[in-house]
Parts: C-alpha cells; structure tokens; sequence
C-alpha cells in the first residue's frame, strides 16, 4: 500500500474526487493529508482543520490527516492542537513556521510539542527554509522532546540536506524525500536509518500534479528496491503505528 | 581590455574549431536557415562528493535523450576553491567530445586580482559561459566584489550563470540588481531562486530583459508557470547528475507546451552562446 506522506488541501481545491483521482492516477492509496487554509490565515485554523477532520470521515480508506495550530495563539493554540489530536482525532500536527510566521523557539510551540509526545503523535514541519524552517532548528526541537517523533517535510529541500542529513541521526527525527534531488536521496538512503525514511509529493499545495515528478524521481533512483517498498508502505505505518 | 578575454574569439580558436557550428535560432539574425538545437545549460562532470559523472557517461546520457550540446561545470570543490584546476578539467573534458560539450569557468571573487586572470585565461582557452555560485563561494551576489567578474563576462560576450536560492545569497532580484548595472551582459537565473524564492521569479525575470530562467531543481511541473514571463526566458537545464539528465528532459517535453520546446529546450540559450560564437 503506498503512502504520499506529504501532500494538502490546498486552498485551490474543492472537489475531493478530483484530488483523488490524481493520487489514483499513480497508483497512490494513502495520503497524509495537511491543510493549507489553516497555514496561510491563523483565523481559518479551526475550519480548516474540521474540514479536514471531515474529509477523511467521507473517505477513512484514503486520508491521514494532520492538524495545525498557531502558537501566537498562546494557550487557546495549544487547546487547538489538542482539540486536532483528542476531538477531531487527526494522526498528528503539521506546522509551517515560515509562512505561519512564528520561530521554533517559542513557548507554546514546545508545548504543543510535549503534548504530541504524551499523545504518541508524530509533528510534521516544513524544513528547508531560513530563518524559521531549518532542519537543525527541528533537531533541537527533537532534543528538547525525545519522546516526541519528528517529522522533516522535506528532508532539507534542495539546498539544506546535508544539514537534515545530520539532524535525522536524532532518533526521533523522521524525514519525507520531498524536496531534495535525486542524489541526495540516495545519500539519505545510503546512510540514514532505513526505518525512518518517507516518501511525499506536496501535491495538492496547487493545482499541478507534482506526484507525476516526485513519484518517479523515487522510483528511478538508485535504491534497492526492498528500501523503496519499506519507504513507500512499510514505515508510515510504523509512523502512525495504526496497525 | 585584456588581450585573451577582448579578442574576437574566432571559430578556429573554440574547442571544436567551429566544425559543428548550427544555425542561429529564431529571432537570431543570421544568414543561415534556422534550426533547431537542444542543449542543456548545466551539467557537472567529475567525481566529487555527491558528483558522480563522467564525460562519456554524460554524452551517453545526452544520447537517449536527445540532447544535442551540454554546457559542463565542475564540482562545487572548485567552484569554491582550486578554480584553475576545476576549469582546466571541465576544458579538457569538453575537448574528449568537442562536438557535444561546451566548457564553463568560474572563479571565486574573494581570491581577487587572481581570480581575474584565471578567468581571463579561461576565456581565452574558450570557456563559453561564468558560473557564479554564490552560496558555495561566500558571498552576495549584487556584492561589489563580484563585479570585476562580471566586467570580463562582458568583454568577452558570455552569459553568466548564477546559482540561485535559499538561503538568500543569490536571489533572483538581488540578480536583477546585476543585470540593472551591466545590461550588456546575459545573467541566467540558475532554478529560479528554488525552492522558496518562487514567488519572486516572474517580476524578477520580467524587470530585466537580460535576465533568463533557467530550469533545473525547479522542477518541470513549477517551471512551466514560469514562462508567463515569457518563453523567451527559458532555458533548460538538468543539473546532471544530481539529478537524472534522462528524466528531467522527459518530464520537461512532458510538461512544457510544445509550441514553447524550441525556444526553451535550446534555442533561446544558443542565442546568448552565440554571442561569442559559433555553437
């Protein structure tokens, strides 16, 4: 079963069946499904994320979703990132400090952090981009939390890999090959724990089908084809440990 | 004007004497019917960390994806440091397949007089375009520093390349500041600030008309997007091989409307390597 464990529902987006049938075009069952309203516009965070909470009650078999909450917000931030984890059920949180605008070192975001701990939920973040979204700047989030599972969005994109490289020898630092090129996913798969590698496309944050790029520059790199099967299916399940 | 980089570089004195020269592309005022030429702006040959390429791998490549000419690099090694041996290699390089690779050169401009006159000396040995990384190389690329670099492109007619992106040491409008200053020269936008500059590309590409959109890492499915700056502007690159020269073609051809192909898979980037001479 093949997880995209990077995509959104972007604000362009209306019709569910339509997104669906990208991801069925290439064979994709799964997708962890983040927001996009509820990144762009801290007032649209709790509907975008009910909408996402119903999304996936109209399609359970196909969407894994990920909340968000505002660490501006203060204390009613972190009762939203409860409310995704508790209420609305999500898999975890997702969080974009570049476009949210806020920087890793807050108060509140760390405690949303703990609270995705305790509740075993991974916290995906946007990586690759100065000053709020550097992979080094998440390994000190994983130091602080080792309880916590983080999640690199993007393993580092294209021009920070080598330093998501370093951050993922936290053991509780996951990444998603979505971003970096085609060799330096093969140097993540070289070197870096194989059971905590991911796949994702960001399909969704527009309208392109950016799963027809990103899916094939996986499956045409030069890795063992078992390593493929255990990114792809194997351990987001592990990830999410929902079987 | 120095002698090697202010001469008029003769077909005799190119890697492959002229030989396998094409016609101008469209728009190119020529005397020759024109046609059309793909090549690929950047490729990077040698074996260096996370570089794994040689020459005959690379026309091998350029082969099954019928890529006519590639313009060849070094390894970021010698872009940062040890630049003469960088450029004599990717020159040599270019010699083993004159009829298919065309040499780069770069220089760090921290390294100062020097520096020039290893790129004066390149460009006399026949490298066709600069490349600037200003990432790797330690500085910002509208620095002042960099401007006697760019004064030597100019004498000698050659399109500069800038590697562009986060986190913030070459963007695409601190490229339009150097295109501003030197209209003369050709500044070609390497990714297209990818990936978090995106937003900028358009308005930059568009401000100046010396400014071009180059395409590798920015990924077919965002590149296309680009062009509404026109098709003009576009020039394809793979960045081999750190990404798959095959596959980026193929997504390429896959993604950008086919009346775009000529202009942006080789002709638009001919133009500006004409400029020097024949391709």
């Amino acid at each position: 079963m093949i997880h995209d464990c990077h995509t959104h529902w972007g604000m362009q987006w209306s019709d569910p069946k339509k997104w669906l049938a990208v991801l069925d075009k290439h064979g994709i069952d799964k997708a962890f499904l983040m927001g996009g309203a509820n990144l762009y516009d801290s007032g649209l965070c709790q509907q975008d994320n009910d909408h996402l909470a119903q999304l996936t009650r109209e399609y359970p078999d196909r969407f894994l979703p990920l909340g968000t909450a505002w660490p501006q917000h203060e204390k009613r931030g972190v009762a939203e990132a409860a409310r995704c984890l508790e209420k609305l059920r999500m898999k975890g949180l997702k969080f974009h400090p570049y476009i949210q605008g806020f920087s890793t070192a807050g108060v509140y975001l760390r405690e949303m952090c703990g609270l995705a701990g305790e509740l075993k939920a991974p916290v995906f973040f946007h990586d690759g981009t100065p000053t709020y979204s550097l992979p080094e700047q998440i390994g000190g989030l994983a130091r602080k939390f080792p309880k916590t599972r983080f999640v690199l969005g993007h393993c580092g994109l294209i021009w920070e890999w080598r330093s998501a490289l370093q951050a993922m020898r936290l053991p509780n630092v996951w990444g998603v090959l979505c971003g970096p090129h085609m060799r330096a996913i093969e140097i993540f798969c070289e070197r870096l724990d194989p059971d905590r590698l991911l796949w994702g496309s960001d399909f969704g944050w527009g309208l392109a089908d950016q799963i027809e790029y990103r899916y094939n520059v996986m499956l045409r790199s030069k890795i063992p084809d078992k390593l493929k099967e255990r990114i792809l299916s194997v351990n987001p399940v592990r990830l999410l440990q929902y079987t | 004007m120095n002698a090697a980089a202010g001469a008029t570089l003769t077909a005799a004195s190119l890697p492959d004497g002229g030989a396998h020269a094409l016609a101008a592309p469209s728009g190119v005022a020529s005397a020759q019917t024109p046609k059309s030429i793909t090549i690929d702006a950047y490729c990077t040959v040698g074996i260096d960390r996370e570089y794994n390429l040689t020459e005959a791998q690379l026309v091998t490549a350029m082969d099954k994806a019928g890529v006519d000419r590639a313009v060849i690099a070094p390894p970021d090694r010698f872009l940062a440091v040890y630049n003469r041996e960088g450029n004599e290699s990717v020159r040599k390089a270019a010699l083993a397949y004159k009829t298919r690779l065309l040499p780069s050169c770069s220089v760090n401009p921290w390294y100062g007089k020097p520096a020039i006159e290893e790129l004066r000396r390149a460009l006399g040995e026949g490298a066709r375009m600069v490349i600037l990384h200003p990432f790797i190389q330690g500085f910002l690329a509208n620095d002042e520093i960099v401007f006697p670099v760019i004064e030597e492109a100019e004498k000698a007619k050659v399109p500069v390349y800038i590697h562009t992106g986060p986190p913030g040491n070459a963007t695409p409008w601190k490229v339009v500041d150097l295109a501003d200053q030197y209209p003369q020269v050709d500044f070609i936008m390497g990714h297209c600030g990818s990936t978090d500059l995106w937003a900028d590309v358009i308005h930059a590409a568009t401000a100046a008309p010396n400014v071009y959109c180059e395409s590798s890492m920015a990924r077919p499915f965002r590149f296309v997007g680009y062009m509404e700056a026109g098709s003009s502007k576009g020039i394809m690159g793979s960045y081999a091989p750190i990404n798959e020269l095959t596959f980026e073609w193929e997504q390429m051809r896959t993604f950008l409307p086919k009346e775009t192909h000529a202009d942006c898979l080789g002709n638009n980037f001919c133009a500006l390597l004409r400029k020097r001479g024949p391709v």
